[in-house]
């Protein structure tokens, strides 16, 4: 008789001791990577996006952020308080396109930004101190491919240095004269096909180079003789599907291998099996995981690493060579 | 965030821990706004480099800091005298070192060494160089400090043979060396380049192609090194025949030469009225010109297919009438602007049609001519790793190797074990189909009654069996080509031959048959559109699902496609487009159970007449 309780049932389950440490963790590590605030944003909120649960997240608190990290030069930073660079600028342009938001910005001075950041040579600094990489080239065509403004710079000339920077096995480094490496060829080959340059790449070559990153575990490394990683399912993979080899992966294993890198306490994906977590690699299995067909997961674009969906929206469909 | 296991531990050692956390994380957050307080103030001075420099040691990723850093610096030029920015610069460079050793593989702490080095009113580059060598003596695959050694040995000229030599050093002491092959690699071409009397390629405009990075190309090494080369190899991957940097190298070795630029093929058909032209890469088609009969002609050219911007064929219509009349000789030339080059193509009376090429063979597109030194150089090598192969039957990259040097040395006569090495690779890919969900459980009781009753056959790289089956269709793609021209037909016939691709097919420009039967194919994919003379198209049994490059075929008159995968009527529009298609033959296709299928593809093909479901 008499009215019902509201309640919750506790499932057995449920942590039943004051996990202290866990959260210190977690706001410790939270703020000690302030310097790419930006990008953890970017990485956690594209994650969250390909999961169907973007409305989850606090859309205005993030524009908003966004607008407080946009200096007078045209750049952003990764936090407030921080520095303008090139990598911060591309994960606040694509935060927004995830949002359909870019004109919370000053558009045109993001792109004067850019274009100041070409050097003669064509490759571009990621700030105003002046390192040279092409994964800067990449960041630098990304933005501007993002917001329609690929003509403001040298294209020609920017193709002139990625290629400049190709090696004897096909691949590319952070500059002329550099070791390949998986994370450089993603830059190289997603600045490639944003610039119609695809076929400039020895496809066969490099996707052989590529394959041979899948290790008998069926994760893959970033270079010959290195431990796999769940973050190279995504910029192997995604480097093969630009250049049509993605098929030259045993996908079976990659796949299982990606799984195995969860944390079912947790949540999230680690490295490597049995690591801890974070919101990169978190992002990166689920990517990987797209493009690899699984359905539960919307389609991933490999050359920005964003939901297909939000680049339609921007008409934005990159080559690919197939 | 890479390589922190999760362990578990003890109440009392997470209670720790936590503590321990705690008081980082304060003490943190006071040197970081400390830092930020001061700058905001303008601040520049030995207090500034002092608050950043807590924080940067154990926080070398924290690029603002190091920005502050740099304007302090800065500053501090022009407030001290040279002897006292000297001091400062070394005490800085001391400091470096220590952030280094702390974390080696920060792209701060490395380009800021760079920034510093770079002020210095006096740098030592020795020292520069022996931190170099001692970063790499603790970790030789470490890309940050070879890049940073790149640079040292530039500012200070140390000669390439001195690092060559450095290379020898560590590839002799080290497995796991790649960073010293592909050191090499961009070495050996400033040492000892191809001619060293090759006379200033012509200036190049804005407009032109980029050069072709000097490291990507193993001809621009001369022939006397690249034979040394091959010893050296051998040596590294006959002493660990695990050591997979050594047969990447190897393979860069083996490369061919890069190809002439040229227009490879000129087609012209009085019928359509029409130029198709092959260059011996992807062109776009500006700077491309067409004169007939000495007179300029406005034309459009277009590649093969709308999704190519960039494509190794193009095609360009005449105004009609201008070649139709068979009585009239033309003569028609292409002109490659940006390369400087062109090709000539008569049109005789009573001809309808006209070609000029360079044949395969002579451009050496699938086999080098080799002089007599490489050739037996090469050979020994073959026989070296026949041997290798012996004492390790199961080292895919020995196989692999085999098959690369019996392709350089004659591709033709080394077709029957090519094949056979392609699939021991492969372990049981030859002669199967693609599985289906109903076929798998019949395929893996097969292929456990092939393991119990073939013994022989062992594993070898089977996660990358369709790279390999990818590469031995292209091999036997070239081969196949090659005897085309000795029989100097345009019969391109490669069935049963358990191909998954298809490749090269802008040499395919003028073949009028093709025979693609019984294989493993699932596409025709644009690129195919480039078989502008094609008018018989067989590709029974396989499982072709995709026919977008079946586009725009001008004499195009029969397609075969029996057992295939073809599954829709959208599948079959791109034949739409094909104005001459009279036979078509779909039968063993999900496509013929459509519903009304004879009477849509009727309206959709309406130049057919022999329609086979």
């Amino acid at each position: 008789q008499g009215t019902q309780v509201k309640d919750v049932i506790i499932k057995p389950e449920a942590p039943s001791t004051l996990q202290l440490d866990k959260h210190a963790d977690y706001i410790a590590e939270y703020t000690l990577s302030e310097y790419l605030r930006m990008s953890g944003i970017y990485w956690g909120l594209t994650v969250m996006d390909l999961m169907g649960q973007l409305p989850r997240m606090n859309r205005q608190e993030i524009i908003d952020f966004i607008k407080a990290c946009q200096h007078e030069c045209g750049g952003l930073s990764a936090s407030i308080g921080h520095d303008p660079h090139l990598l911060y600028t591309l994960s606040a342009v694509q935060i927004l396109c995830l949002y359909d938001n870019v004109d919370a910005l000053d558009v045109d001075k993001v792109v004067e930004y850019i274009k100041g950041l070409q050097q003669e040579n064509g490759s571009f600094a990621g700030d105003k101190w002046g390192e040279i990489d092409t994964r800067f080239s990449f960041c630098a065509v990304a933005t501007l491919a993002l917001l329609g403004k690929m003509d403001s710079i040298n294209v020609d000339k920017a193709v002139e240095f990625v290629l400049s920077c190709m090696n004897f096995d096909g691949g590319f480094g952070c500059r002329p004269g550099s070791e390949s490496h998986a994370g450089q060829i993603y830059c190289c080959s997603g600045f490639l096909s944003l610039t119609g340059q695809l076929h400039q790449v020895n496809a066969d070559l490099l996707g052989w180079w590529l394959c041979e990153r899948q290790l008998p575990s069926g994760g893959l490394n970033g270079r010959p003789e290195k431990l796999p990683d769940v973050c190279y399912s995504w910029w192997v993979l995604a480097s093969l599907k630009i250049i049509g080899r993605i098929h030259w992966i045993d996908k079976a294993k990659l796949r299982s291998f990606i799984l195995a890198c969860q944390d079912e306490e947790t949540g999230g994906f680690a490295d490597r099996p049995g690591d801890m977590v974070d919101p990169f690699h978190t992002l990166f299995g689920i990517a990987g995981l797209s493009l690899l067909g699984d359905e539960q997961i919307k389609p991933v674009n490999p050359v920005l690493c964003m939901p297909e969906d939000v680049l339609q929206r921007r008409d934005l469909q990159p080559d690919l060579l197939s | 965030m890479h390589g922190r296991v999760k362990v578990k531990s003890t109440a009392q050692q997470e209670e720790e821990k936590r503590k321990e956390r705690e008081k980082k994380l304060k003490v943190y957050l006071a040197a970081r706004d400390a830092c930020f307080s001061k700058r905001k103030e303008g601040i520049w001075d030995e207090g500034a480099l002092q608050v950043t420099q807590q924080l940067l040691s154990s926080n070398p990723d924290f690029g603002t800091l190091w920005n502050y850093r740099r304007e302090t610096l800065m500053h501090l030029e022009t407030v001290r005298d040279e002897d006292e920015v000297q001091k400062i610069y070394e005490a800085e460079l001391s400091f470096l070192e220590s952030c280094l050793k702390v974390n080696p593989k920060s792209y701060g702490s490395w380009h800021h060494r760079g920034w510093v080095s770079n002020r210095l009113p006096r740098p030592d580059w020795a020292r520069e160089l022996g931190l170099c060598d001692r970063c790499l003596s603790l970790d030789d695959r470490n890309f940050h400090c070879w890049d940073y050694r790149r640079v040292v040995v530039k500012m200070s000229g140390v000669p390439v043979d001195q690092e060559l030599a450095f290379t020898d050093r560590l590839i002799g002491s080290n497995f796991s060396n790649y960073s010293s092959w592909h050191y090499r690699s961009t070495l050996l071409p400033l040492l000892h380049p191809e001619s060293p009397e090759e006379p200033a390629p012509p200036p190049r405009r804005a407009s032109s192609s980029p050069p072709p990075s000097p490291q990507s190309r193993s001809h621009r090494v001369c022939e006397e090194q690249l034979l040394k080369e091959y010893e050296l190899v051998q040596n590294a991957f006959f002493t660990d025949p695990n050591d997979q940097s050594a047969w990447f190298y190897y393979r860069w070795l083996l490369g061919r030469a890069e190809r002439e630029e040229i227009i490879s093929c000129m087609f012209v058909s009085r019928e359509e009225e029409r130029v198709s032209v092959a260059f011996s890469r992807a062109v776009n088609s500006a700077g491309l010109l067409l004169v007939l009969d000495g007179q300029p002609q406005r034309v459009e050219w277009r590649s093969v297919h709308p999704r190519f911007k960039h494509s190794p064929v193009w095609i360009c219509d005449l105004a009609p009438g201008t070649i139709s009349d068979v009585t009239n000789e033309h003569n028609l030339t292409v002109h490659w602007m940006e390369k400087h080059t062109h090709r000539d193509c008569a049109l005789y009376t009573g001809r309808t049609e006209s070609w000029c090429r360079d044949s395969a063979t002579d451009q050496e597109l699938f086999r080098s001519d080799l002089s007599v030194e490489k050739t037996s150089v090469l050979q020994s090598e073959l026989q070296s790793c026949n041997q290798l192969r012996e004492l390790e039957p199961l080292n895919k990259w020995c196989l692999l190797t085999i098959i690369l040097l019996m392709r350089a040395l004659d591709p033709l006569g080394y077709e029957k074990e090519t094949l056979a090495h392609f699939q021991t690779l492969e372990v049981s890919r030859a002669k199967t189909r693609p599985l289906d969900a109903e076929q798998e459980v019949g395929s893996l009781t097969s292929s456990f009654s092939f393991f119990l009753f073939s013994p022989s056959r062992q594993e070898v790289d089977s996660m990358r069996s369709a790279y390999y089956g990818d590469l031995c269709s292209k091999f036997m793609i070239e081969n196949t080509i090659l005897k085309m021209e000795y029989a100097e037909v345009r019969v391109f016939s490669i069935s049963d031959k358990s191909l998954t691709t298809l490749c090269h097919l802008d040499q395919l420009l003028l073949v009028t048959h093709i025979n693609l039967s019984s294989n493993q194919l699932h596409r025709l994919p644009p690129q195919f559109a480039m078989l502008q003379c094609l008018e018989v198209l067989e590709a029974n049994n396989n499982s072709i699902e995709n026919l977008e490059g079946v586009y725009h075929l001008p004499k195009l008159e029969e397609v075969l496609l029996k057992n295939n995968k073809i599954s829709t009527l959208a599948d079959l529009e791109p034949l739409a487009s094909c104005p001459k298609l009279k036979r078509l033959d779909l039968r063993g296709n999900p496509v013929t159970q459509v519903a009304n299928v004879e009477a849509e593809l009727t309206a959709l093909l309406p130049s057919v007449v022999d329609l086979l479901l």
